[in-house]
């Protein structure tokens, strides 16, 4: 810690030079904030709490080469769920590129029972969700476009006055990085984070077709039960989207709640007049045993799909003649 | 024998297959990613290839595996991915981001880097500390 104290002012002294030296080249621009920290600077928002920080997110030290793993094992961990470095290993480590790519962190944690949902490249969002109570996880290209240095940290904690985020990062458990340092390597990473949550919650700054892909994602490896806890989430924030509605009603179907599974359809089918819901609910009211129901909604299904939606045709097509009376 | 053997390997590797489309389409609903599909807007150039992709699935498993991953691990890595991802992954595989934390960097870069970590725009070095 001292020698990290001593050092920078080594290089401060020879950092004027330098700094002479490459502001010249670009102008006066490589000293200015980057936008999103010059805007927290002239103000902050009003309900954000002015410092924050999670200090009982667990602390996983990263080996070489394996940031990926440990800051989803960072993530799973500070909500419960397991974190065993050697199975995320398995399930992100690509050995060719020697790191773990972004879609397999969402896969990742996915296997390991949490839902791992995008959040929007805001400064603001990331806390928001630390002081939510969510550990947030970023990629950030610590070095520059043509030498870059990809890095997986985890935000815990961050301090607006002293302009400041607290990190969860590679051998550091609290790594103070300045938030205009941590804006320019975040912009240069694509303003790529994630909050991995237990099914049945969501991020508090979650963007609507965010929180479908990541309930979406989790139904690939979730039980139906879990998945429907995912979806049942998605639906509550954003009553009348489609998407939601469907995937509550198929992972209810799954998980044998057939009753259930018909109202989500119903709500689905009324709500949007889609062809897949009618569809879906008439397969499911013929499971209940209501043959009378089904039809009707298959023939809403058909006419639908006639109308608007051609490529639901066939299943419809097909659903409405395996409800017809068979012929004595 | 041999004949046997390539039958008995051509239908576990179908099965294989389509074992992860079996799992998408339960019990003959309308499955949800389908419906995503169908509703993300059409301008999006990739809802087509999403079609595809019980097709890209067997490709991605190759690819991994050429890439190191085991062969023990390929196929659940593959199967937790949506069609949407799987087609994303295949396509960006050699050139995304792979967070790693580590740089082979030449001298000249290595000053560059001190200098940009100096002035707080990266941070490759654990030794420097922005000058504001």
């Amino acid at each position: 810690m001292t020698v990290r104290r001593r050092a920078p002012r080594c290089w401060r002294t020879g950092a004027a030079l330098w700094l002479a030296a490459a502001a010249i080249l670009p102008g006066c621009a490589l000293l200015a904030d980057p936008p999103q920290t010059a805007a927290l600077r002239m103000a902050a928002p009003a309900d954000l709490p002015p410092r924050f920080e999670r200090d009982e997110v667990p602390f996983f030290p990263q080996t070489p080469l394996h940031c990926g793993p440990a800051a989803l094992a960072t993530a799973l961990a500070d909500v419960g769920l397991p974190a065993d470095i050697a199975a995320l290993s398995e399930a992100v480590f690509l050995p060719a590129r020697e790191g773990s790519l972004q879609i397999e962190m969402l896969s990742g944690a996915r296997r390991q029972g949490g839902v791992a949902t995008r959040l929007p490249g805001e400064l603001t969002a990331l806390m928001r969700e630390v002081a939510a109570g969510h550990a947030v996880v970023v990629l950030l290209n610590l070095g520059l476009d043509f030498a870059p240095r990809w890095h997986y940290a985890v935000v815990v904690g961050y301090d607006l006055p002293a302009g400041e985020l607290i990190l969860r990062s590679g051998t550091e458990r609290r790594d103070f990085l300045s938030l205009r340092t941590f804006e320019f390597t975040w912009a240069r990473g694509g303003r790529w984070a994630i909050a991995v949550l237990p099914p049945g919650g969501l991020p508090v700054t979650a963007l609507e077709a965010d929180a479908v892909d990541g309930a979406l994602g989790y139904g690939r490896v979730g039980a139906p039960a879990q998945t429907a806890r995912a979806w049942g989430a998605v639906r509550q924030r954003w009553p009348v989207n489609l998407v939601a509605a469907m995937g509550l009603g198929n992972a209810l179907h799954a998980a044998g709640d057939l009753a259930g599974a018909a109202r989500a359809f119903e709500d689905a089918a009324q709500q949007h007049d889609s062809a897949a819901a009618w569809n879906n609910l008439a397969r499911t009211r013929d499971s209940l045993g209501d043959r009378g129901g089904a039809r009707e909604a298959a023939t809403r299904a058909v006419a639908r799909a006639q109308l608007a939606e051609p490529q639901w045709l066939p299943q419809a097509l097909q659903t409405q003649r395996e409800l017809e009376p068979k012929a004595p | 024998m041999s004949q046997f053997r390539r039958i008995t390997a051509t239908a576990l590797s179908a099965s294989l297959v389509f074992s992860g489309m079996a799992y998408a389409a339960p019990s003959a609903l309308i499955g949800t990613e389908q419906v995503a599909a169908a509703v993300a807007p059409a301008a999006q150039p990739e809802s087509r290839a999403r079609l595809l992709g019980t097709l890209e699935r067997a490709d991605l498993v190759a690819t991994l595996e050429a890439r190191g991953v085991s062969v023990s691990d390929v196929r659940s890595r593959v199967d937790a991915l949506t069609d949407a991802e799987a087609t994303q992954l295949m396509a960006q595989i050699d050139q995304a981001p792979a967070g790693a934390d580590i740089v082979g960097v030449l001298f000249t870069i290595f000053i560059i880097l001190l200098v940009t970590d100096i002035l707080g725009l990266t941070k490759v070095f654990p030794f420097t500390r922005a000058v504001r």
